[in-house]
């Protein structure tokens, strides 16, 4: 899954740091959604979601896999 | 979390156990059974108990005076990558010691060891196997 979480961070000027402390979760967890080693639960992609006030699927791009 | 003061008294046992442990090895002369290793034991536990319960109480003390520190601790302890990690760590350890233990009871049994050492190691291997289902059938219930 992609995002644009790294986009809209920094297009608000808030550091990793400030991020995880927010949603109080590890910096390290911040890089990996970046990074899109990590997949988020629901829980923390609301969290992610409530605090840049937008849509779950404005920061997380979910693609099908083509297996056909 | 465990109270300070149960803490505490978990250092203090641990104390009691290393000291009588200590005591026992140097007095105790030409021990029989049981009692040969019994200090040994009592020490080692001993060892363990206190070393737990001393660690956890200067963890204590040191987030009092840092409750930033304090906080982030907490925050890598529930964070849901690290806890992630984890159980996926855990479940590959299992795995292994699926293979590792089947190994092993192949090797014993080849080796001609006593039946009733091959017997309980058996049994713990099938314990552990049945666990494992138990708890699938019950996480399968609850999610």
């Amino acid at each position: 899954m992609n995002n644009r979480l790294e986009e809209i961070r920094k297009k608000r000027g808030i550091k990793q740091e400030e991020l995880a402390k927010a949603l109080e979760v590890s910096r390290q967890t911040i890089g990996s959604l970046e990074n899109g080693r990590y997949n988020p639960s629901i829980l923390l992609a609301f969290k992610i979601a409530r605090f840049f006030g937008m849509s779950i699927e404005e920061i997380f791009i979910y693609e099908e896999e083509n297996n056909v | 979390m465990k109270k300070t003061t149960s803490l505490y008294f978990l250092t203090v046992i641990g104390v009691g156990l290393l000291v009588s442990g200590v005591y026992f090895i140097k007095t105790m002369e030409d021990p029989q059974g049981m009692l040969r290793v019994l200090p040994y034991i009592s020490f080692g536990l001993g060892c363990v108990i206190f070393g737990h319960g001393i660690g956890e109480i200067i963890v204590r003390q040191a987030m009092k005076k840092d409750p930033a520190a304090a906080k982030q601790l907490e925050i890598d302890k529930k964070d849901e990558r690290n806890l992630a990690i984890a159980n996926l760590a855990k479940a590959k350890a299992y795995d292994m010691m699926f293979f590792v233990f089947g190994a092993l009871i192949l090797g014993f049994s080849l080796m001609g060891i006593d039946l009733i050492v091959l017997l309980l190691l058996v049994f713990a291997y099938l314990f552990i196997v049945v666990y494992s289902t138990y708890y699938r059938f019950k996480y399968n219930k609850e999610m």
